[in-house]
């Protein structure tokens, strides 16, 4: 009898045991995500949007959201506010690439993954940091290269086109890494294409229209504009309307709704694909394959592909 | 009870009321509404809360003083970023390449120096010209923001400096630097508007300025030095808070005025002046981060943080002009 009562006694425990273990295991994910600024650009708003939508999709995932609102101070204090809430892993979209570093190492410290999203921290950062998920801006340089020479192939002038070159704010890792990536590919792919002017046009339509105005009156012959992006390739495509040049092919990089309208118009040719659905997809997987100690890329970029008027009727017009 | 004590009880003590309401909301609603398993009331959290309020509740001590005198000042989110991109680009100069970490403190020394500078050129303006420092101080808004622009383009300046971090992380008794910092300059500042002629007589020209020249105080220099205070606390919150995140944003510190400006408010000081007191700021300051914490605790939008304190900045001035009626109708009975 007692010897029965014990053995069931055992084996209850034992049970409870084991339901407690797998009960601990199937533990939801806590998350927290701090923003740059939602609301500023409908960029950042979808971002959110697709990011909250995911999460809810994933019944393993909790998230805290928030956001900074542009000021670096509060994102810091929302770093501490995550840390101090013992979340398992913080992702960021970092206001500032070098005055989140501090806040990274306070996490990293915690023993809190870290993740940044969309725009990569400073290179002193890097150690506190378990992995980026966002675009790889040089392979949306090379694209765009790519893109251009092979619109010049099908027109027969790939052996005397002349190129211009619109690039971003001077000092942004994202201009000069998409500057980088078509100088290098371009030469590749159509080595006798010739680049022959390079300005800044400072992510600013107007600015890149007044850039474009100045080639036009320098140079006799262009026959393709780069742009670091589409807001300011569609400045400089309205330059060379308003002078009436035709016949210049246009590229440029994340495609705005601007741009994409220009595309169906038959005004602008072409341009990289870059969702913030598939950015905030990427950043919530990657935490969770980090916290599933699933090896992943310290690098971990989402496909960002070429969209021109060929292809553009399988991709939705971008909403900013 | 004289009259009007009970009123002023209500206005000193309604922001520490509504302090613990807030304390006592987030603390149920965490336990149902927080994925944490902290309590919202913990010690650390509770620190870092102090530690977090010290950027703008710096600014706020020094723009209650300025109010208390029956002025405005909205320069201070501008002198704030030039004095971080002052004291953070002075430690790159190669004037002082050969100072180790002693530049540390030289650069400090150099951003308190701009606050100060800035702050006197606001006062001298306000004091020799008798235009109104609204006005003067929304120009300086615009001018000193433009030199920060100046400075360094649309671009951050940086220097991340560990030994600077390791010291702007470091605690003290417990308390976190810049919760010392914030503490300190409360204490200083409630010293000065309370115990000195100075600050006696700011709140005598804040109340009746006719009055306050009738009795023999000279305005301007008052005004000057209270212009140059709040300059000098502007810079020093920009000393604390980028001593720990070593890079400013041309456009950091936008919109600091205002928020500064509401927990003053908050706290009970008097837009017109004369009346307001530095440890009710410190209150307001206080509930402000207490609402961003809390709300990002219990996993509300962050967007509902700033509908939130509108209503009680405008809860708040209907109390004070309620109370304010009652106090003047026992006054003439």
């Amino acid at each position: 009898m007692t010897q029965s009562l014990r053995a069931l006694l055992i084996a209850s425990t034992a049970a409870a045991g084991m339901a407690f273990a797998g009960a601990a295991s199937a533990e939801t994910m806590k998350i927290g995500i701090t923003q740059n600024n939602v609301g500023v650009d409908s960029y950042q708003t979808t971002y959110e949007k697709a990011f909250i939508e995911a999460a809810d999709a994933n019944a393993d995932v909790e998230t805290v959201v928030l956001d900074a609102g542009g000021d670096v101070a509060r994102q810091i204090a929302q770093m501490e506010d995550l840390i101090q809430q013992e979340v398992d892993a913080i992702i960021i979209w970092p206001t500032n690439g070098e005055a989140v570093i501090p806040a990274v190492r306070k996490a990293h410290n915690a023993g809190i993954p870290v993740i940044v999203t969309n725009s990569n921290i400073a290179e002193q950062g890097f150690d506190f940091v378990k992995s980026f998920s966002g675009p790889d801006n040089i392979t949306q340089g090379k694209r765009s290269a790519e893109i251009m020479c092979d619109k010049f192939k099908e027109m027969g002038i790939e052996n005397e086109a002349q190129v211009v070159h619109i690039t971003g704010q001077p000092g942004y890792t994202t201009a000069i890494e998409r500057a980088k990536g078509f100088d290098d590919r371009l030469p590749e792919v159509c080595p006798n294409v010739t680049q022959i002017d390079k300005q800044p046009g400072d992510w600013n339509r107007e600015k890149s229209q007044k850039v474009m105005e100045a080639f036009l009156v320098k140079y006799d012959d262009i026959d393709g504009v780069y742009a670091g992006d589409d807001n300011m390739g569609v400045g400089a495509l309205n330059a060379a309307k308003a002078a009436g040049r035709d016949g210049i092919i246009f590229v440029g990089a994340t495609n705005f709704a601007v741009g994409y309208e220009a595309m169906e118009r038959g005004e602008y040719w072409g341009s990289i694909y870059q969702s913030p659905v598939d950015d905030a997809k990427a950043a919530l997987k990657t935490a969770v394959a980090v916290l599933n100690g699933e090896e992943v890329p310290f690098l971990n970029y989402f496909d960002t592909p070429k969209i021109t008027q060929d292809n553009m009727a399988e991709f939705d017009k971008p909403v900013f | 009870m004289e009259p009007g004590t009970l009123s002023t009880f209500l206005k000193r003590g309604a922001i520490w009321g509504f302090i613990v309401l807030q304390l006592v909301f987030f603390s149920v609603a965490g336990k149902y509404l927080s994925l944490s398993d902290t309590a919202f009331m913990d010690l650390d959290n509770m620190l870092l809360l102090l530690k977090q309020s010290a950027p703008i509740g710096i600014i706020a001590v020094g723009m209650t003083v300025i109010m208390i005198n029956g002025n405005i000042d909205l320069s201070v989110g501008a002198i704030f970023a030039l004095a971080a991109v002052v004291m953070l680009d002075s430690m790159t100069w190669p004037v002082f390449a050969g100072l180790g970490d002693w530049v540390i403190p030289v650069g400090w020394g150099l951003a308190l120096l701009t606050g100060v500078v800035l702050g006197a050129i606001n006062g001298l303006i306000v004091w020799k010209t008798g235009v109104d420092a609204f006005i003067v101080t929304l120009g300086a808004m615009l001018g000193y923001r433009g030199l920060v622009f100046m400075y360094n383009g649309e671009q951050p300046t940086s220097h991340l400096n560990w030994t600077l971090v390791d010291f702007a992380e470091a605690q003290f008794l417990g308390l976190p630097t810049a919760a010392w910092f914030l503490l300190g300059t409360v204490a200083a500042v409630w010293f000065i508007m309370n115990r000195t002629v100075h600050g006696r007589n700011a709140y005598a020209i804040g109340d009746n300025r006719e009055a306050a020249v009738n009795a023999g105080i000279r305005v301007g220099p008052h005004f000057l030095i209270n212009f140059m205070l709040i300059g000098f606390l502007a810079a020093l919150s920009a000393v604390v808070f980028y001593s720990e995140s070593g890079s400013v944003n041309p456009n950091d510190g936008q919109l600091y005025e205002l928020w500064a400006i509401t927990a003053v408010v908050l706290g009970g000081t008097k837009l017109t002046g004369g009346s307001g007191s530095i440890i009710s700021t410190l209150g307001g300051v206080i509930a402000i981060q207490l609402l961003r914490k809390g709300l990002g605790h219990i996993g509300a939008d962050t967007e509902t943080v700033n509908l939130v304190i509108g209503l009680i900045l405008i809860a708040v001035l209907f109390l004070d002009r309620q109370l304010n009626l009652k106090g003047k109708q026992e006054l003439r009975v």
